[in-house]
């Protein structure tokens, strides 16, 4: 059976690659740094394929169709759409037996997932996939999920999700070793008059809440106070749907990165659910391995 | 209005199916478009689709396809800002 040997969430402002340099080189430093890290951290384990959760924006759906939920089946899937993204427009392996499997084990567990053949992937998806496997070439199962128009699911329902999401590649016959990668949030505006604000105060909270891995705090969060932190934190629901997908094994996230990265307009955050090496002293480990990594990546591109 | 947004933005994206930047070729007259929402779309008019109701995502992807910068848009869009008085349980 498979295990989830990798489980992290990231955001992923799409400025993260088209202006990259606008961040101030110690936020990149450590921002890049940890994803340099976990990308390390995918080649020692061994990942075979990786599943990433995002959200939708108006790339694949409009209104008149909007799953809660869409599962990438097909044998390839394309990205970035973006036209101004500067990431290779590719085709993307995808995995159809994991897909399917988990696609299934959701639908024998009170989930109703769409599914797709071919998915268009966006920055959503594209920044945060492409920072883990800079080939494009590590077989990806995307999930595609409503965090923009309501009626949204309720971040319970997508914890919830997340956890039969974990149970499913654990119930996986076809692989060894997954990794699960939620991309999206911290706080963020677009499309409206506070575009650019940041709520520091929340993101750390809301890093903390992982960390203590008592979600309940965040669990019974109303869409109207959730958009305190703007329109852009219902992206939280990759994030809970990690923390589920492996909170039978690792309740507690380990941080690994936070910068509010103002021309970005978003709070920019790394963090990890330990699964594969136990419980032995990751926040020290990691924050000097992604240190390590981020002074190596400097000086590549000094 | 909607429809006609998300139909011009996915026009000049790079899709798996795409054949050059359907932009160029846009025809947005085929669309049920009211005199307010058609001078918006004409003039690329970011505060007016606002104010129109035009969804925020696709306000933010409308922005980017035109080649505004946040900074240029929000300066657009914050006469429209209010004051936020309520507070999350975060908040000390």
């Amino acid at each position: 059976m498979a295990e989830i040997v990798l489980a992290y969430c990231s955001s992923h402002a799409p400025m993260m690659s088209s202006q990259r340099e606008a961040a101030s080189e110690e936020q990149r430093k450590n921002f890049f740094g940890a994803l340099d890290f976990l990308k390390q951290e995918a080649v020692d384990r061994g990942v075979q394929a990786v599943v990433v959760l995002s959200n939708e924006h108006y790339t694949n759906f409009f209104l008149e169709n909007f799953p809660q939920y869409c599962i990438g089946l097909g044998e390839k899937n394309w990205g970035p759409t973006e036209e101004w993204l500067p990431i290779d427009k590719v085709w993307i392996p995808g995995h159809p037996g994991l897909a399917n499997h988990i696609a299934q084990y959701t639908l024998d567990h009170g989930f109703d997932p769409a599914f797709s053949h071919l998915l268009e992937l966006d920055h959503g998806i594209m920044t945060v996939y492409f920072e883990l496997d800079n080939d494009m070439k590590l077989p990806l199962v995307p999930i595609v999920q409503n965090c923009a128009v309501p009626p949204l699911v309720p971040v319970r329902r997508a914890y919830e999700f997340g956890k039969a999401l974990g149970d499913a590649i654990r119930s996986y016959d076809g692989l060894e070793r997954v990794a699960v990668v939620g991309a999206g949030g911290l706080s963020h505006w677009i499309g409206n008059p506070r575009v650019g604000d940041i709520n520091e105060e929340f993101d750390r909270w809301f890093l903390e809440v992982l960390e203590s891995g008592d979600l309940e705090q965040v669990l019974d969060m109303p869409n109207e106070e959730i958009e305190l932190a703007g329109n852009g934190n219902h992206e939280m629901r990759s994030w809970l749907a990690v923390a589920g997908a492996v909170s039978a094994t690792q309740p507690k996230a380990t941080k690994l990165a936070y910068e509010a990265v103002y021309p970005w307009i978003t709070g920019m955050a790394v963090a990890q659910w330990e699964t594969g090496l136990g419980e032995t002293g990751l926040a020290e480990t990691n924050g000097t391995a992604a240190t390590a990594a981020a002074e190596q990546r400097e000086e590549s591109l000094a | 209005m909607h429809r006609a947004v998300y139909d011009w933005v996915r026009a000049g994206e790079v899709n798996s199916d795409a054949g050059g930047d359907g932009r160029a070729t846009f025809d947005v007259g085929v669309y049920d478009l009211s005199p307010e929402e058609r001078k918006a779309f004409d003039n690329q008019d970011i505060a007016a689709f606002y104010q129109l109701g035009l969804h925020e995502v696709l306000i933010n992807r409308y922005a980017r396809a035109c080649g505004f910068s946040r900074e240029d848009y929000r300066k657009a869009l914050e006469p429209y800002g209010k004051k936020e008085e309520r507070k999350g349980r975060w908040q000390k």
